[in-house]
């Protein structure tokens, strides 16, 4: 920590001594290399932390400027209310841009963000208020109190200090509830969605911010050279603000600084030739991709990395600590209340029923076993309850309400929770923030607080951590908190998975199954923690092919086949079912030959 | 009327070469899942060197086309064996990487052939016809009927040969494909290197009608990817009906908007995207948990 | 592409795997597995969903990376042998969910199925086999597999590993989501390819149709050999009914 102040105090001592020894060629071109970083921190918000492939970025960059331009030379106003109106204009900008983000991703969204850049570049050349292709010049000196401007002496410090604002505002977002979503909902999508991220809201939030950042650094490009023209804009600009933050690592603010400022270094070197530079940036850009996907922020890891193997594991290993269970609530609750209710729920797929009019009750405080042979639907159940699925037919209603449809945010801020057959860890966050992004039920829509209350929301931060704490110390995974859930054991994974669903304190916790691969004793760990978790108040569903597991732990069994409900009851009356065990076993021999007492196998 | 209809006539040459552009996508798209960004600048180097040997070396323009259409599907075969690795892995990554190769041969373009454009005339001098009133070039037709015979070869090969029927089967899947003993990574090498192909046939092809210049691939490559879109991606009928499609478009546009087209045509883009992101025939594909 | 056209021998090699293990990142799915399919035998593999079946027939394949003490196939050694060689090796594999190629149409897919041979009047021959095998299939030779109805879709997927005149077939749960009805008729094909000398490796669920089809079996269980025995014996042992429903 005091290392790493140390360092902070270095730079910025650094970077505030750098002018002193500088020509005034030299301190022009770092003026422009600033306004990069800006740009591409704003980049990395979107691409590296969002997920959010934004190819527009150089057009958010192009707005500013030309607002700037617009109002200050044609309007007459000021060159800081001007500023002002340029960046609410490039938001305005940003958010239609962003919009298609809500119905395509991936390839989609980079051709239609790149094909809105090109649109724009297309209007700035031929419309007149733009200037046409000889763009805006004699854009006025912005005019500090005590401070001239024209200087780029002192403008340094002017873009110094917004930049060094914009990458801790950056880091900020990236290191709290905000970020830790968005990073969240870029590694998984649907997992994010089912654990209560507003995922189109914050698909909007990442272009918002990356406008915002375009929207700055155009106003600084407009005071610093105080000349627009389309080529600035173009997509030549742009591939090099994308290879700057590929280069220097997308999912690191820092790395899409540090890939700023040099890459705009080697293009400067070679500014007599400016192809051959594009050759060398094009072929790193592609060397990176193939082999070091992190870029240059991801350097350091991969060496420590290196460096482990090469010394061998060194201290205590991480290990897995027990279970401790809830405090049940004192009196269970004295109605029993229906907590969902499955009503004739329908699902095609093309033609094929996955879903053939599937009813079920489950009563608060229950544990419900959902079994069936392969492709019997039960899956497709759980996506239907939990909104990944609108249905063909049929009403889905949780805790009293329709809400048949609704999407998964939506369910699980209603207080559903559930895992996933094939885990959905978020890889790329650590175990602890996998835990906290449940914890957190802070609206996106109320993320102005970063701006007017940031201090209460790092409060609030603090306190997420604890809480974070305790729910990893309470499942015995205090020792993990710092790893990727990708290094752990699949036993250890779906426990994290489990306390995860939980963490979002759900009344209801749809369980998808939670025993495949585990071993026998995790088999017994997992049942206790689940009977745990339902004492606490939860109501829980599970489906499961262990049926020793879904013996013991049910009280109630519902047996998918073929999409239908073909048996509901007590585990040990359903198993006695002649349907039940030719769909399992495919035979329908007397059951006289089956032991009568539960037990949990494996 | 016959504004309209010739305004349909103009617009429908361009068409034919955004769908051959459109097409390229989709092959690459039908057998990898990927979009190649590369793409529009595999179409201005196909441009450049069609002309060239047209122009410099005063080959015959069929044999020009010929050479050019070889070279870019190297530069197919090249772009796949160095993102090979990221294949069934990492899509956003391999966009990058795409986009990474279209950045290397925008500045081989201008290195080689620098940053001005040339005019290349038109292969086929003869008057445009006139039909009931139209007036339609002689070169528009040969266009169209180049595009014609390459959709039908390109149909053909998909579905009459072994290797176009294993390369439909990687698409569709990749596992079952490789079990049945088909080499994925060289079906993959082969639908890029047909798509280098198809870029240097539209550039080869739009040299004549368009000014050849370093931009051209961009707004070819984003206006063929509009067509494959348009069309839903991955069909063949889709993107020749697209391709037509934003031909058409963009000819009124130009009609309407002057310098704006562009901006026009991209906006409808961004529009239909929203409302319907599978196109015209496009299949609904399932988000699976 | 050296096409083994034609088994040689009529007496199928005996497949021999030693020491299979499956590792997804640091997930273990398959610890040290042993077994062997003699030469014309049916050998199954039943356990429980994420018992680690599935991954030891892909492992087989090599369509999932491994590692492995031995792996032959008669003299053959296999353990060096890419996925796709497999099928040029006498080694059809009908994938877990069927996995037809779904846009192409039945005849494409079954005349893919035999891609490592020439497409010749042989292979002609074989075609008019596998439908004579799935009379269903020639009545819709023209329809595209993925129109097909599930039970339809899993005799192509048969169809099509029997298009390479494999010696050695391995099935990957051909029972899944199908009613009792057609895995009756998947059981009588797969007891008719068994008596006309095809070695068969079957894994699945469903107990009932691995006991009729095979004569020995191995149960897993996370990834390893729990018990073995002859299908016979396996049938009423009461230790696998409670491995299976848990009872």
């Amino acid at each position: 920590m005091r290392s790493r102040l140390a360092l902070i105090a270095l730079i910025a001592v650094a970077a505030w001594l750098l002018p002193y020894g500088l020509d005034s060629y030299a301190i022009h071109v770092v003026n422009v290399i600033l306004i990069f970083a800006i740009l591409a921190t704003g980049l990395g918000l979107a691409m590296g932390i969002a997920g959010q492939v934004n190819l527009a970025q150089v057009a958010f960059f192009g707005v500013g400027a030309y607002v700037t331009a617009i109002l200050t030379t044609r309007a007459g106003l000021g060159f800081w209310v001007s500023a002002l109106l340029a960046v609410a204009a490039t938001v305005a900008i940003g958010l239609v841009v962003g919009t298609p983000a809500l119905r395509v991703q991936s390839h989609y969204l980079g051709i239609v963000t790149l094909g809105l850049a090109l649109a724009f570049t297309n209007w700035v050349t031929n419309a007149e208020i733009t200037g046409g292709a000889e763009g805006i010049s004699a854009i006025p000196v912005p005019v500090l109190p005590g401070v001239d401007l024209s200087s780029e002496y002192l403008y340094y410090y002017l873009e110094l200090i917004v930049l060094a604002l914009a990458l801790g505002f950056g880091l900020f977002v990236v290191r709290t509830g905000l970020g830790r979503r968005m990073r969240a909902m870029r590694d998984d999508s649907l997992a994010a969605g089912s654990l209560g991220a507003e995922v189109p809201l914050l698909r909007m939030t990442a272009f918002l911010l990356a406008s915002v950042y375009g929207g700055v650094g155009g106003v600084l490009y407009a005071g610093l050279i105080r000349y627009v023209a389309p080529e600035s804009f173009g997509i030549a600009n742009m591939f090099l603000l994308l290879a700057m933050v590929i280069i220097g690592g997308r999912q690191s603010l820092i790395g899409c600084v540090v890939g700023a400022v040099s890459l705009a270094l080697v293009r400067e070197a070679l500014v007599d030739h400016p192809t051959i530079a594009q050759v060398a940036y094009g072929t790193v850009v592609v060397l990176v991709v193939v082999f070091a996907p992190t870029g240059l922020a991801g350097l350091p890891a991969r060496a420590r990395v290196l460096r482990q193997r090469r010394r061998g594991r060194q201290g205590a290993a991480p290990r897995l600590g027990p279970f401790t269970p809830y405090e049940p609530t004192a009196a269970p609750p004295d109605q029993a209340t229906t907590m969902l209710r499955v009503a004739e729920v329908t699902m095609r797929f093309r033609g094929l029923k996955a879903l053939d009019r599937v009813s079920l009750t489950v009563d608060r405080g229950e544990i419900r076993g959902v079994v069936g042979p392969n492709g019997s639907g039960k899956t497709t159940l759980f996506n239907v309850i939990s909104g990944l699925y609108r249905p063909t037919g049929g009403r889905v209603e949780f805790r009293g309400r329709d809400m048949t449809g609704s999407t998964p945010y939506r369910l699980a801020r209603a207080g559903m929770s559930r895992t996933f057959q094939n885990l959905r860890l978020f890889g790329d966050l650590t175990v602890e923030e996998n835990v906290l992004v449940a914890l957190d039920r802070s609206r996106t829509l109320s993320s102005w607080r970063y701006l007017l209350g940031p201090v209460g929301i790092l409060r609030r931060d603090r306190e997420l951590h604890r809480q974070a704490r305790a729910v990893l110390d309470r499942y015995g995974l205090a020792d993990f908190a710092g790893l990727p859930p990708k290094s752990l054991p699949y036993g250890i994974q779906r426990r994290v998975e489990i306390a995860r669903a939980v963490a979002a304190a759900p009344s209801l916790l749809l369980l998808d199954e939670p025993a495949a691969g585990l071993n026998g004793e995790e088999v017994r760990q997992l049942s206790d923690i689940v009977r745990a978790i339902r004492d606490s108040g939860v109501t829980v569903i599970v489906i499961e092919h262990n049926m020793g597991l879904v013996m013991s732990l049910c009280e109630r069994i519902t047996v998918l086949a073929g999409g239908r409900v073909i048996a509901e009851g007590e585990p040990a009356q359903v198993a006695r079912t002649p349907a039940v065990i030719e769909a399992y076993l495919g035979d329908s021999m007397s059951s006289d030959d089956l032991p009568s007492v539960p037990e949990v196998t494996r | 009327m016959q504004v309209f209809l010739q305004t349909i006539v103009g617009g429908v040459s361009l068409g034919a070469v955004y769908a051959l552009v459109a097409l390229g996508f989709s092959l690459v798209y039908r057998t990898m899942g990927l979009v190649n960004f590369a793409h529009g600048n595999v179409v201005t180097v196909g441009a450049y060197l069609a002309s060239t040997f047209y122009l410099s070396t005063k080959l015959p323009f069929a044999l020009a086309m010929v050479i050019a259409i070889a070279l870019t599907g190297a530069i197919g075969l090249v772009i796949e064996r160095v993102l090979r690795p990221l294949e069934n892995r990492d899509f956003d990554l391999m966009l990058i990487g795409t986009i990474g190769f279209g950045i290397v041969l925008d500045a081989l373009i201008i290195m080689i052939w620098g940053a001005t454009g040339r005019a290349v005339p038109s292969p086929v001098p003869s008057a445009p016809l006139d039909l009931f009133g139209l007036r339609i070039r002689t070169y528009d037709l040969v266009v169209l009927a180049i595009a014609a015979v390459a959709t039908v070869l390109l149909v053909l090969f998909l579905s009459r040969t072994k290797r176009g029927a294993a390369m439909q089967a990687v698409a569709m899947d990749h596992e079952a494909a490789t079990a049945v003993g088909i080499h994925v990574g060289h079906s993959n090498a082969v639908a890029f290197m047909i798509g280098g192909g198809l870029a240097a046939l539209a550039g080869g092809l739009v040299g004549p009608l368009l000014y050849v210049s370093p931009a051209l691939g961009g707004a070819l490559g984003i206006k063929g990817f509009a067509a494959a879109i348009l069309g839903g991606f991955g069909s063949i009928p889709g993107a020749i009906v697209g391709g037509l499609a934003i031909g058409i478009l963009d000819s009124f546009t130009a009609g309407h908007f002057q310098g704006y087209s562009e901006l026009v045509t991209f906006l409808v883009f961004t529009v239909i995207i929203m409302v319907r992101p599978t196109g015209v025939f496009g299949e609904r594909t399932v988000n699976r948990a | 592409m050296t096409a083994v056209s034609e088994p040689t021998t009529t007496t199928a090699p005996e497949l021999t795997v030693e020491g299979l293990s499956v590792h997804y990142g640091g997930v273990c799915a398959v610890r040290d597995l042993s077994f062997s399919v003699p030469a014309g035998e049916a050998i199954g593999v039943i356990g429980a969903n994420g018992a680690g079946k599935t991954s030891t027939l892909k492992a087989v394949m090599g369509l999932v990376p491994r590692r492995v003490a031995a792996l032959r196939f008669g003299d053959t050694d296999l353990s060096r042998v890419p996925a796709r060689m497999m099928v040029r090796h006498g080694i059809g594999y009908v994938p877990e969910g069927r996995h037809v190629f779904a846009g192409l149409s039945v005849e494409k897919n079954l005349m893919l199925g035999a891609y490592a041979r020439k497409w010749n009047a042989p292979t002609r021959a074989t075609m008019a086999e596998v439908y004579e095998l799935f009379p269903v299939l020639g009545e819709m030779r023209g329809r595209l597999a993925g129109a097909l109805s599930g039970g339809q879709q899993q005799m192509l997927a048969i169809g099509r590993a029997l298009m390479s005149r494999p010696r050695l077939l391995l099935l990957d749960e051909p029972s899944m989501g199908l009613s009792p009805k057609l895995v009756e008729d998947i059981l009588a094909v797969l007891v008719r390819l068994r008596a006309e000398g095809l070695s068969l490796l079957l894994v699945e669920q469903n107990a009932k149709l691995t006991f009729e089809a095979t004569s020995s079996c191995l149960v897993v269980e996370n990834g390893e050999v729990a018990m073995t025995g002859t299908s016979a014996q396996l049938r009423h042992d009461p230790q696998v009914r409670r491995i299976y429903l848990g009872l």
